[in-house]
């Protein structure tokens, strides 16, 4: 029984205690959702008019993190950032695991040629490097946010795709699925109700820590100018902005790298720790 | 004849070795509302007979033939009716419920694919109805397999078979996963099940023990051979095959006595 998740109406299991780096994971990943969602409420207009009177300052009590070059306060448009970053990684996960899901249950639940076919197709894209192709879809499609979301949706599904088919696969040999074949059940039904809610388990692990990964690749692309464009306060875009300024005012550069970085590292590493807590071979449940 | 097993043939390919074949010329047949037993031992090709059966496998040659049916080739709204009027209870009441299913979707999943009840409210009081038969709380219905115990599951399990109000119920070890006090009250429950209903089963098994109480005719496997095969009574009182008495010399007696003597005779094939 290594399937099962928590569930109305069962008995809770004891629960494994959080250490204090899980649970300082755990509050850094609310702090930044939290931000992602409530935080542009809070931020000031003027993160989006310039005042070139308060032009690069450093770090103070009025602008925590400094001031850019057009006098914008570093903090803020950060936390204004978090929400087109966090919503863009959300999504472009969202979507490849979409694909990646319908792929999967197509290659497992259909005919052996199929199942070649599609994972043939699933090994190219694994062989292509996920940020080139990207990139070369973005700046096919005109370079904005919207692209690169695109972009990133229609690349990342291979290792979904694969992943969850193996799964799939082995759930397939269960008895239960023997037993609902006797029963009468159609493909679909065989698939969607008894084979995937039973194999999604892993994916619930591999979509926070592609959070992670999707949120680093997409400040790349922004950065290289094919992604979010300035002035949206996108962290990559942000970044590649104040690039000029790396040497006389570290703090509009070294700022929004720093929060790529700790959001990237913290989603990965919330997706250690759920798997950790789920798989019963690690102490979890 | 309800259901007709004549001279099938399987085998399993295990590439790069030779096939190894796990069925040899096997036939049996099932009158309505019989009972027949199926004995053998690890490795006598008893589950195999069962996916045979089950369509969920098929013969390499030879034939199954259920009210007329070849059921290896049956398709389409056919096999829908097969799979009606045929069901299953599996060996392993761990693995055989799907674990993100309540009982009563389990017990009513049957309902709803096979269409008997349109109605949600109705299928409901069919899944309630059939869990007071197979001795069920009805409340309980809300519940996920992982609340109850083996043999508490496999009357589920058993519900889920009967719901749809099946001609045969083809019963693989079905209480081989159970504690000994369970397996009565399982066995029990199938042969109430069987008067009550007119179910023919085909219990399978691996010792006569088992199936000394619900079946009236029993066929004895080994190594993929029917070896003996005739009415229960023949089977216990005169073994004609040496493995049926070996067979039979493997069942323990409450009695040292007899006990001791049994063990004396059973070096025969083992």
């Amino acid at each position: 029984m290594t399937t099962v998740s928590a569930m109305s109406g069962a008995p809770r299991r004891r629960r494994l205690a959080l250490s204090p780096f899980d649970t300082a994971v755990i509050v850094l990943v609310c702090v930044l959702l939290l931000a992602a969602v409530f935080g542009p409420f809070f931020a000031p207009d003027s993160i989006y008019t310039s005042d070139i009177a308060n032009s690069l300052m450093p770090p103070s009590a009025a602008n925590w993190f400094g001031t850019d070059d057009q006098g914008r306060d570093v903090f803020w448009r950060l936390v204004a950032g978090a929400r087109t970053t966090l919503l863009s990684s959300f999504l472009v996960v969202t979507l490849y695991s979409l694909i990646g899901v319908t792929i999967a249950t197509v290659a497992a639940a259909g005919p052996r040629w199929l199942d070649e076919a599609l994972m043939r197709l699933t090994d190219i894209g694994l062989a292509l490097p996920s940020m080139i192709v990207a990139l070369g879809f973005a700046a096919a499609m005109g370079p904005s946010l919207k692209s690169a979301i695109i972009a990133m949706a229609i690349t990342g599904w291979p290792t979904t795709a694969r992943l969850l088919r193996g799964i799939m696969r082995q759930t397939m040999e269960s008895q239960f699925v023997a037993g609902a074949q006797v029963l009468g059940v159609s493909r679909w039904r065989l698939m969607t109700k008894h084979v995937l809610p039973n194999s999604l388990d892993v994916l619930i692990v591999k979509w926070a820590g592609d959070i992670g990964n999707t949120v680093l690749v997409l400040a790349s692309l922004s950065f290289i100018g094919v992604g979010a464009q300035p002035p949206s306060p996108e962290w990559g875009a942000t970044i590649a902005g104040a690039r000029g300024y790396v040497s006389t005012a570290w703090w509009t550069v070294v700022m929004p790298g720093a929060a790529v970085a700790i959001t990237s590292i913290a989603f990965g590493l919330l997706g250690d720790i759920i798997q950790v807590r789920r798989d019963p071979s690690l102490g979890g449940n | 004849m309800l259901l007709t097993v004549d001279r099938i043939n399987k085998s399993y390919s295990s590439f790069p070795n030779p096939p190894v074949q796990v069925l040899h010329d096997v036939s049996f047949s099932l009158a309505p509302g019989q009972a027949l037993g199926l004995v053998g031992e690890s490795g006598s090709g008893k589950s195999t007979i069962a996916k045979c059966l089950m369509a969920l496998a098929a013969p390499e040659s030879g034939s199954i033939l259920y009210d007329g049916m070849d059921v290896s080739k049956a398709r389409g709204a056919e096999l829908l009716r097969f799979r009606r009027e045929v069901q299953m209870v599996f060996q392993d009441p761990y693995g055989s419920l799907n674990p993100r299913m309540s009982v009563e979707e389990l017990i009513g999943e049957g309902l709803l694919v096979h269409k008997l009840e349109p109605t949600a409210a109705r299928r409901r009081e069919r899944v309630a109805e059939i869990m007071r038969t197979v001795g069920l709380n009805p409340d309980d219905m809300v519940r996920f397999p992982r609340s109850f115990s083996g043999g508490q599951r496999q009357r589920i399990a058993i519900a889920r078979a009967l719901v749809i109000g099946p001609r045969i119920l083809v019963c693989d070890e079905p209480v081989a996963a159970l504690d000994v006090s369970v397996q009565a009250q399982v066995i029990n429950l199938l042969r109430d099940m069987q008067r009550k209903l007119g179910l023919a089963i085909v219990f399978i098994a691996h010792d006569l023990a088992v199936v000394r109480h619900l079946c009236d005719s029993i066929v004895v496997l080994h190594k993929g051979r029917v070896v003996e095969a005739g009415p229960r009574a023949d089977i216990f009182e005169r073994p004609r095959e040496a493995y049926t008495q070996a067979l039979l010399a493997a069942v323990p007696v409450p009695d040292p006595e007899i006990g001791r003597a049994r063990r004396e005779r059973r070096h025969v094939l083992t």
